[in-house]
């Protein structure tokens, strides 16, 4: 791999982290939100260095006689660089969407563990019945604390689920809601699913909001069961920005 | 043996071919052999993997392999940065100053000093050459070697973002690495014989173009060995991800001994840089603790493309002895380490 193509694959790779984060925003199918900080000045350097790669190819002062540095050249690549351009491609070609209910699906054997409360606890909810906004972990947290501690919290008051829409698993009745939680990237991704009872099913991978009461679940099933809201009125959205929770 | 044949070819341009002592195959046969594999991918591919191909599948493949390339893009370039202010900035000579003057003491210091190195295993393998071309002895610099990818500030960094609220990982990687290090170098010292290694002839020049063109050079250089060799790492993740059942890896994943051993194995296969590999083990998540530091303390000191680069600047009779002492060390080190944090 010459330097000239070096350079120029430097300012590609550069240009495409630059775009999806301060441009499209696709960054968030990929990774956290707070990354931006950390992708964006790394893209600035890549760039800064292949630009300054391609003005010296430009003005022709190659050094050709520099020395061989232990055992190989620096001034050529690897060919395993050639590989770099892979996700390049990706980027612009294929745009990787957000992943959605195949990972969901995946994940049916093994539940994320349900997330511990706040160390204060959760706020007592308010019972005015108009549906109160959360996200799936924390009503996920709340429904374990309910099942196993006093059910009143959480018994009887409307919530708004947002996620997508993802099969639902035999015997368990219904179809599920679902978001998936990332610690970092999406490689780490695992679902958090709520069950959802008396409602049509919308085609998978539709994004909805539910409004539902929690239902307890059955009494002897084991602690990690899915938690599951009767459903009463489902409202189809647009992908929220950030995907991930 | 065919890994290292597949090797060479990728890298060699790399690897001073004569290293490798090997005839080459003609012409002919070679890319008969190319075809029949060929033939053989596809066949078997069609057979067990067509049926479960679906768009969906590759959607979610590419998310993850360009999600893992994202997310430890700024990692690698600000650790190349690092590295290459070292590399260029400071004179190997004063690591020899800073060393002891027994080789017995000077090994467990090279370990340490490998914390402040902030270079992936790309960097580390020209760096130890450069300090034993400057007469360090070879047990220490094999020692900074194994102990500067794996300890130093960068990649403890990225370790604590990748595992959040589990500060116990990046003190076992700390620990079980600096260990497996400084008992390679002390193995090495006892048992070691010079003319294993192959000493590096040339010593690094200082290149006359300038400090700022030689730091550009160098960063450069690090971004596009490391860059391609994560590549491949985040296409294997991805792969491991969508393909293999969740249920048949979690079934190995609850056998305490095979679940240690296949991310050891699997860390030596993906080649992932020491900056990245902490968001590939927070990844398996359905491995034991244990397993993932394995994975974690093999990977900066084993794989792929470290045994290419070792038998390249030291000669293949070195890598063919310190590769398997190094990998029995980690395992064996990280499986107690493990097993004192869980």
């Amino acid at each position: 791999m010459s330097r000239a193509a070096q350079s120029m694959l430097l300012v590609l790779i550069g240009a495409a982290v630059l775009w999806i984060t301060v441009g499209s925003g696709e960054y968030v199918n990929y990774v956290r939100p707070g990354f931006r900080y950390l992708l964006a000045p790394a893209a600035i350097v890549l760039l800064v260095l292949g630009a300054a790669g391609v003005r010296r190819e430009w003005r022709g002062t190659r050094d050709d006689d520099h020395p061989a540095e232990h055992g190989h050249d620096h001034s050529r690549g690897p060919r395993v660089a050639w590989l770099l351009c892979l996700p390049v491609l990706a980027l612009f070609l294929i745009a990787p969407p957000a992943l959605g209910s195949f990972t969901a699906a995946r994940g049916t054997g093994r539940t994320a563990p349900p997330p511990a409360a706040p160390t204060e606890g959760f706020r007592p909810l308010p019972r005015t019945g108009a549906p109160v906004a959360m996200s799936m972990g924390e009503f996920i947290g709340r429904g374990y604390l309910a099942q196993t501690g006093d059910p009143a919290s959480l018994q009887g008051v409307p919530v708004r689920l947002t996620g997508f829409v993802a099969p639902g698993v035999k015997g368990e009745g219904g179809w599920r809601i679902v978001r998936l939680k990332i610690a970092c990237c999406a490689g780490d991704a695992v679902p958090f699913p709520v069950t959802v009872r008396g409602l049509p099913r919308p085609p998978s991978d539709t994004w909805v909001q539910v409004v539902g009461v929690w239902t307890p679940p059955a009494t002897g099933r084991s602690r990690t069961v899915v938690q599951a809201v009767r459903g009463r009125s489902l409202q189809k959205i647009e992908k929220p920005r950030t995907p991930y929770e | 043996m065919s890994d290292h044949a597949g090797l060479r070819e990728a890298e060699d341009d790399l690897l001073p071919p004569a290293e490798w002592g090997r005839e080459p195959a003609s012409p002919g046969s070679r890319a008969a052999w190319m075809f029949g594999v060929l033939a053989v991918v596809l066949v078997g591919g069609r057979i067990w993997l067509a049926p479960h191909v679906s768009a969906r599948a590759l959607d979610a493949w590419s998310t993850i392999f360009v999600a893992v390339c994202v997310q430890a893009l700024p990692f690698l370039v600000f650790g190349v940065a690092l590295s290459a202010a070292i590399t260029v900035f400071v004179p190997a000579s004063v690591w020899r100053r800073v060393l002891p003057r027994r080789t017995g003491a000077a090994v467990p210091v090279a370990g340490m000093m490998g914390a402040v190195l902030p270079g992936c295993e790309c960097a580390s393998v020209p760096v130890a050459g450069g300090l034993m071309a400057r007469g360090v002895a070879p047990a220490a610099a094999l020692t900074f070697l194994l102990a500067a990818p794996a300890i130093n500030p960068v990649v403890l960094v990225a370790t604590a973002v990748a595992f959040p609220g589990s500060p116990e990982m990046v003190a076992g990687r700390f620990a079980a690495s600096l260990i497996v290090a400084v008992l390679a170098g002390w193995t090495w010292l006892l048992v070691g014989k010079g003319e294993w290694i192959k000493a590096p002839s040339r010593p690094r020049a200082d290149p006359a173009a300038g400090r700022l063109e030689a730091f550009g050079q160098a960063m450069r250089h690090d971004v596009m060995h490391a860059g391609g060799f994560l590549v491949v790492g985040a296409a294997a993740a991805a792969t491991i991800n969508v393909a293999i059942p969740a249920d048949r890896v979690d079934a190995v994943a609850g056998i305490p001994v095979a679940s240690v051993l296949l991310l050891a194995l699997l860390a030596v296969l993906m080649s992932i840089c020491s900056e990245a590999d902490a968001f590939v083990a927070a990844s398996l998540s359905q491995f034991s603790t244990t397993a993932r530091l394995a994975f974690l303390v093999v990977g900066p000191m084993v794989d792929l493309k470290l045994i290419a680069l070792q038998a390249g600047f030291f000669g293949r009779r070195f890598a063919v002895r310190f590769v398997p002492l190094t990998f029995v060390l980690a395992v064996s080190v990280s499986a107690l380490v493990g097993g004192v944090l869980s």
